[in-house]
């Protein structure tokens, strides 16, 4: 029996800004299935990190395999950057991200939104494309609104929506930068359902968040960060309910 | 009835060489403006450096002298180098440069320096978290573009763009000084020729008036377009 390909690897990634190294070697992989939360003050980099697995974000070092696939880097005048485009693109198809302020493309109703990429990035028929999206949109308790524009709908809305655009990709990894952040209080549970549905199914995630409820109950593994370092790692019963550090330990103290 | 003594379908001529005139210069500044605020807006210096040259030179210099340079000066400029031709390799060529493609090239370079700064606003304004979607979606730079950052970036660029097409329509008329017959000159040979230059006037003031509101019928439309999504417009 063959072995399956990691999903995503990454080793030793390093990010400096100016003069500051905010990501000092971090590594990770995310095995078929995984759910991965990293939690941090903010500053602590894990945005970054997670920008860095999709190259939102230039690692000034380290390594990046995508299905096994190794990205392949050059030197150039202003850092490193990708020596193969096409190949970033390929690995990116393979990987969705769900960003904190959604950015559905307003001017795209939301049907349109979910199909833009499958069809013109993996070239997938529109009518197939159409299918599929309207499944998706009904998971996601969205069928009724394929045709509102983004700026038509609530925050929620439009982050449940963007769940579906990166659904309709079939990725093997889905990357979530803060997907509640942005979202008023009593909008945040809708979001929270779909994403633990997800888990439930199998999908392979890594999730940037504060929800610490959803990181202790849908998460195999809990990353925290603090000033681009890894200061503790684990199960979330380990990591959340016994931290270790005293750093860790206020992270979670209850705030006033 | 007006009297238009003979010169109707000499004015009805020169009408469509002026629109033509214009959506020819109005197609070759889009596109020169288009390359002039990807220049501006690029890491490279030297790009950033021809795009400010170009935007600085043609913005500072009055749009009829910069017609008359180019129409004199380049028909100069072919000049020497076909007498070159002439004297190094016994190649007898004559290029003459035509009024109507002078006119293009001159209006359309003029243009393309104002177009170029109203899509570099255009561009700056569209939010970046649209882009990056499209980038983290698979999506190399051209399909970006093509998909996103265009028609977004139309919203921000068509009231500047609208405007700047009406004062093109305008400056077609300053071509008639290059020997070009658009209907400016028509009318003003017919004034000459017959003494009544008011009747010629203001059928031309008629017929600009006339391109000008279907021009802004076709701009509110655009407008309506691009502006789907945005909630500004039922």
């Amino acid at each position: 029996m063959a072995a399956t390909p990691i999903p995503l690897e990454v080793h030793n990634i390093k990010k400096r800004f100016g003069d500051t190294e905010v990501l000092k070697g971090l590594s990770l992989s995310a095995h078929k299935g995984d759910v991965i939360t990293l939690i941090g003050a903010s500053g602590s980099g894990k945005s970054t990190f997670l920008r860095c697995m999709n190259l939102l974000e230039q690692p000034d070092e380290g390594e990046l395999l995508v299905h096994g696939e190794s990205v392949r880097f050059k030197q150039a005048k202003h850092g490193r950057e990708p020596a193969d485009w096409k190949q970033v693109v390929r690995m990116r198809a393979r990987l969705s991200m769900v960003f904190q302020s959604f950015n559905l493309w307003a001017h795209m109703t939301l049907l349109e939104n979910v199909i833009e990429a499958p069809v013109h990035v993996l070239g997938k028929p529109k009518k197939e494309a159409v299918e599929h999206a309207r499944e998706l949109l009904a998971r996601v308790g969205l069928a009724k609104h394929a045709d509102y524009y983004p700026a038509q709908m609530s925050g929620g809305q439009q982050q449940r929506g963007a769940i579906a655009r990166a659904l309709a990709m079939d990725p093997e990894v889905m990357l979530f930068d803060e997907p509640t952040s942005a979202l008023d209080p009593e909008l945040v549970g809708d979001v929270l359902r779909v994403m633990r549905d997800l888990a439930d199914e199998g999908r392979t995630m890594i999730v940037v968040t504060h929800e610490m409820a959803f990181a202790r109950d849908v998460s195999s593994q809990v990353i925290y960060l603090h000033q681009g370092v890894v200061e503790e790692a684990g199960a979330p019963g380990e990591v959340l309910d016994n931290p270790r550090s005293e750093r860790l330990r206020q992270f979670l103290a209850p705030k006033h | 009835m007006i009297d238009l003594h003979g010169y109707g379908p000499r004015l009805a001529e020169g009408a469509l060489i002026t629109v033509e005139l214009a959506l020819l210069s109005l197609l070759l500044a889009i596109v020169l403006g288009l390359v002039t605020a990807s220049a501006k807006m690029s890491r490279s210096r030297v790009a950033h450096g021809i795009g400010t040259l170009y935007t600085t030179i043609i913005r500072g210099v009055p749009d009829l002298v910069l017609m008359m340079l180019l129409f004199f000066g380049g028909q100069m400029g072919v000049n020497l180098i076909t007498d070159a031709l002439y004297d190094r390799f016994g190649i007898d060529i004559f290029i003459n440069i035509n009024e109507f493609v002078a006119g293009v090239v001159t209006i359309g370079l003029i243009f393309g320096a104002y177009m170029g700064e109203t899509f570099r606003g255009a561009f700056l304004a569209v939010d970046s978290g649209q882009i990056e979607a499209g980038r983290a979606y698979g999506m190399g730079p051209w399909l970006v573009f093509r998909r996103i950052r265009f028609p977004q970036m139309m919203r921000h660029a068509l009231p500047g763009l609208s405007n700047n097409w009406m004062v093109l329509l305008k400056t077609t008329a300053l071509v008639s000084v290059i020997g070009l017959s658009d209907m400016v000159r028509v009318a003003s040979e017919a004034s000459k020729a017959t003494r009544e230059p008011f009747t010629f006037m203001i059928i031309v003031a008629a017929i600009y008036l006339l391109i000008a509101s279907v021009s802004e019928w076709t701009f509110a439309r655009l407008q309506k377009r691009y502006s789907i999504g945005y909630g500004e417009v039922d």
